[in-house]
């Protein structure tokens, strides 16, 4: 028999363990009866043991947590002096090299794929970090790194939770209020007005002072905002215009016309492989959103946004209803409307059957079994090089399609930022970071971009771009294809820091005719980086004339009770909607869910988002 | 004298047990508190807000919370008792077999995937029961349409059930069979010779031969019935199927780690650590009532 013991409790899991020991102690309690009292001073002794073991590892647990608040603390006030001191003896110089090398610790994001680096050089000693050794006399060490994603979404959490962070990091809005609320960040205002270059205040300037406002809580700045492009928010359609034209059809204008497309792309074998293995759209992967919210209202691939705004419906953000009150996207009839179209075409199959539940999205449209999906500007960086390495004829095309009944595209707006660099309170050179970003700012244009380096090696990056680079960048291109510009006539535009770069390449991959720009007007293998961002330029940006409408969301942040009730809410609208759309609930669930959403916090939320709008 | 000397030395043995115990299971304890609290990390357990037992209220008004207990129970029933009358079933048959190099080599390969990480087994099932997998290749041949396995919530249960069943029953089967190696060779040619046939030899010999084993293991079992298995479904669900596939572990890691709601996640925790300790008293009685289990 205790063999069989022996064999079970080792797989299985702490609370075995605790029964194993719960059993240890009946078991002591049989020796004593059985073997008389002198065994009794020997148990107590092992007894004695344990409970002297726990209570110093009890004890060991009290000094350990307390003591780095201690520290911190301590450190905070010797910080105020060191840098009191260190004001006054150094004028402030956004591009100053430090006497001393100074090394900071940061938290990193790797991209596991990314093959970038030459052999020898690592996340923490490559280019980058050599140039700014070079350039600023600082030392980044990396304390720990994490896949790019969700992973590092969770280990930033786990360094909040476990007040253990790198002098400075990159983190989500979440976690920034998180920080904020914990007391846990240093305030860079001043900081930020002494170290910023002028080039990055320009560039904040630029988004109206929405950027650094993100980042400001009771009047104090607590992270450097990266500014996303605007277009990084706009999701457009893309399509197969090879598949259109073999079929002898028309780019869908309207929904209606969409089904057909997509019908035609299931049943008529668009990649005429004799078999009926073919899609007409795709769908998000697993984990991935039907459509971006006003938390995370950019780069949503392969939602359905622009199918939901052709219904004039905007789930996941906030607007004013009929009575110019704050309502919920998700909540209104609207939505309904849009569940109900997405859930005949699914029922239809025109939609991926693996919706949700597929683990990479981008397989279908890299194998071509995919002919329509929704995305951002950027598609050519990715999946594309890799769909035109598997078909050299996938000629994929983007639309601002399709239109609603009034013959407009409509598409919901991004905040400017969705990511901060933040510095923990008490370290010592808040102005590290402002710095090493100020040298990313000036030379990414001008000399990182030739580097074959994959420039998220770049410790502490975040994207600090002019919002309406892609829309300006499309436009200055046709120009300067057309003949109407010239390169010059751009020379003095510093803030947009690729601009020069692609208008030196753009010939480069472009073929004439100038101004067709289907896959065989291109040359991807001449520069396969850059065909990436100038065909994201050309063909990813067809709002680059700003003729569409533009629907911001009321707020871009969470609300107090957002803090506990969001997730709960979140979770049953995803839920809701996902069953709704694949059949596995009616749609009528949705009433349900509205009556649901609101009684669980919704119409408290909706207040507050109200009270917020007001101030 | 001999004996006590031989008990020293099993206490010893016991030290890097209690090591273990101590730093990962007691010393973690201390967390709980903050169920109670509205947690700060940067103030700590001692200085966080005390906001009593706000959390669970809010728990209990949660339509979630009822639906992670149901999926839980469910989910951990039906794998407790299929893993337990699956590799008995196929421990009797094994031990059926009389070519034994035939039965070495079932035992093996049967017992692989236990070594395999759900991480890595996830990706193979979700292969194998995609739009284009073998599973529904199969249904084709019969005329059904394909079926999207992993977003039928009535489904869902049932595929996490079965999978675990198939990564463990292997070694599940390896116990029984060692019991089964345990019974006198000298009753069943008693057996035998009073003419009893094969069916009649293992209701009366094997199946009497074994019951403690069986007994003891599904008595053992209840105090796993809240682990319904995190990785494995965590690497199985998405939103669809949440009404039947979200369990309590996936639910605390979302909630504390995803969504840094730590007193919530850690409120729930608590919760199904007190059932669990409730249900692990109860099996220890039942135990020692029914299987005579007193390992000491």
């Amino acid at each position: 028999m205790r063999t069989f013991v022996t064999i079970i409790s080792k797989p299985l899991s702490a609370q075995e363990s605790g029964f194993f020991m719960l059993v240890l102690l009946s078991k002591s309690k049989q020796i004593k009866a059985k073997e008389g009292v002198w065994l009794k001073r020997k148990q107590m002794l092992l007894l004695m043991l344990v409970i002297s073991t726990v209570a110093l590892s009890a004890c060991n647990n009290k000094t350990g947590d307390s003591s780095p608040s201690s520290s911190v603390e301590s450190s905070a006030s010797a910080t105020a002096t060191a840098s009191g001191t260190s004001e006054a003896s150094e004028a402030a110089d956004p591009f100053g090299k430090y006497d001393q090398a100074i090394t900071i610790n940061i938290g990193k994001a790797v991209d596991p794929s990314d093959k970038s680096l030459p052999a020898g050089d690592t996340p923490e000693n490559n280019e980058y970090t050599r140039y700014i050794k070079e350039n600023l006399n600082i030392d980044t060490k990396i304390a720990w790194t994490a896949a790019n994603g969700n992973d590092y979404d969770q280990k930033v959490n786990l360094s909040i939770a476990s007040n253990s962070l790198p002098d400075a990091l990159v983190v989500n809005d979440t976690q920034l209020r998180q920080m904020v609320k914990a007391g846990m960040l240093e305030d860079l205002t001043q900081t930020f007005n002494d170290y910023a270059s002028p080039l990055m205040k320009e560039l904040n300037d630029k988004t109206e002072g929405r950027a650094l406002q993100t980042a400001t809580f009771d009047g104090k700045l607590y992270g450097i905002p990266g500014i996303s492009v605007q277009a990084d928010g706009v999701h457009t359609m893309w399509i197969r215009k090879d598949w259109l034209d073999k079929l002898g059809l028309e780019v869908p204008k309207t929904l209606d016309d969409l089904e057909k497309v997509a019908k035609a792309f299931v049943e008529q074998d668009p990649d005429g492989n004799g078999k009926k293995d073919t899609f007409g759209i795709s769908g998000p992967q697993s984990g991935g959103q039907l459509y971006a919210t006003f938390l995370t209202q950019t780069n949503n691939t392969f939602g359905f946004d622009p199918i939901f705004s052709s219904l004039h419906s905007y789930p996941g953000y906030w607007l004013k209803d009929a009575n110019g009150q704050p309502a919920y996207g998700s909540i209104q009839p609207e939505t309904k409307e849009a569940l109900a179209k997405l859930r005949d075409f699914y029922s239809k199959g025109l939609v991926d059957p693996e919706m949700s539940v597929r683990k990479d999205a981008t397989e279908p449209v890299v194998a071509g079994k995919s002919g329509i999906f929704f995305g951002p500007w950027w598609m050519g960086y990715w999946p594309l090089p890799d769909a035109i390495k598997n078909d050299p004829k996938a000629n994929w095309q983007s639309y601002t399609l399709p239109l609603d009944a009034n013959g407009r595209f409509n598409a919901h707006m991004p905040s400017t930022t969705h990511n901060w660099v933040v510095v923990r309170k008490g370290y010592e050179h808040p102005e590290v970071p402002v710095k090493m970003l100020n040298l990313l700012v000036r030379d990414e244009g001008p000399k990182f971009s030739s580097s074959t380096v994959n420039i998220a090696n770049y410790p502490l990056r975040v994207v600090q771009a002019a919002v309406d680079e892609s829309e300006f960048s499309a436009q200055a291109l046709r120009d300067v294809l057309a003949g109407t510009k010239q390169p010059s006539d751009y020379a003095n535009l510093t803030e947009y820091k690729l601009l020069k770069n692609d208008l030196e390449n753009i010939k480069k991959v472009k073929l004439e005719p100038y101004d067709k720009l289907d896959l065989d007007g291109w040359n991807p293998s001449a520069d396969l980086g850059a065909w990436s961002r100038l065909y994201s330029l050309m063909v990813g940006v067809p709002y680059y004339t700003g003729d569409y409408d533009k629907v911001y969301s009321l707020i871009y942040s969470q609300t107090k009770t957002m803090e506990s009730r969001w997730a709960n809410l979140k979770k049953l609208e995803d839920e809701t909607f996902l069953k709704i759309i694949m059949g596995a609930s009616p749609l009528d669930d949705f009433d349900k869910f509205v009556a649901d959403w609101k009684k669980q916090g919704g119409d408290l939320v909706t207040q507050e988002v109200a009270e917020a709008v007001q101030q | 004298m001999r004996n006590r000397a031989f008990v020293k030395h099993y206490y010893l043995m016991l030290i890097p047990g209690f090591a273990w115990l101590i730093l990962f299971s007691i010393v973690p304890m201390f967390g709980i508190v903050i169920a109670f609290e509205d947690f700060n990390p940067t103030r700590g357990f001692f200085r966080s807000e005390w906001i009593g037992l706000d959390n669970f209220e809010y728990l209990f008004l949660m339509n979630d919370s009822k639906t992670i207990f149901i999926n839980t129970i469910v989910i951990a029933v039906g794998k407790i008792v299929s893993n337990l009358i699956v590799p008995l079933t196929f421990a009797l048959l094994l031990n059926e077999l009389r070519v034994t190099v035939l039965k070495r080599w079932i035992q093996t390969i049967v017992y692989m995937p236990h070594f395999l990480s759900w991480v890595i087994l996830s990706g193979i099932l979700l292969d194998v029961f995609s739009h284009n997998g073998p599973v529904n290749g199969v249904l084709a041949i019969f005329g059904i349409n394909p079926i999207i396995f992993f977003a039928k919530p009535g489904l869902f249960p049932f595929l996490i059930i079965g999978s675990d069943t198939w990564k463990e029953f292997g070694f599940n089967t390896i116990i029984y069979l060692a019991a089964l190696a345990g019974i006198n060779p000298a009753l069943y040619e008693a057996a035998a010779i009073d003419g009893a046939g094969r069916f009649k030899r293992l209701v009366h010999v094997t199946l009497p031969g074994i019951s403690t084993t069986i007994v003891l293991l599904a008595v053992l079992s209840l105090g796993n019935v809240l682990n319904a298995g995190f990785d494995q479904i965590f690497n199985l669900y998405n939103p669809i199927v949440y009404s039947t596939g979200d369990v309590i572990d996936t639910w605390v890691y979302r909630t504390g780690l995803l969504n840094l709601q730590y007193g919530l996640a850690t409120a729930a925790g608590l919760l199904k650590s007190v059932i669990s300790f409730v249900l692990i008293v109860v099996s220890y009685t039942l135990a020692s009532k029914f299987a005579n289990y007193r390992i000491f």
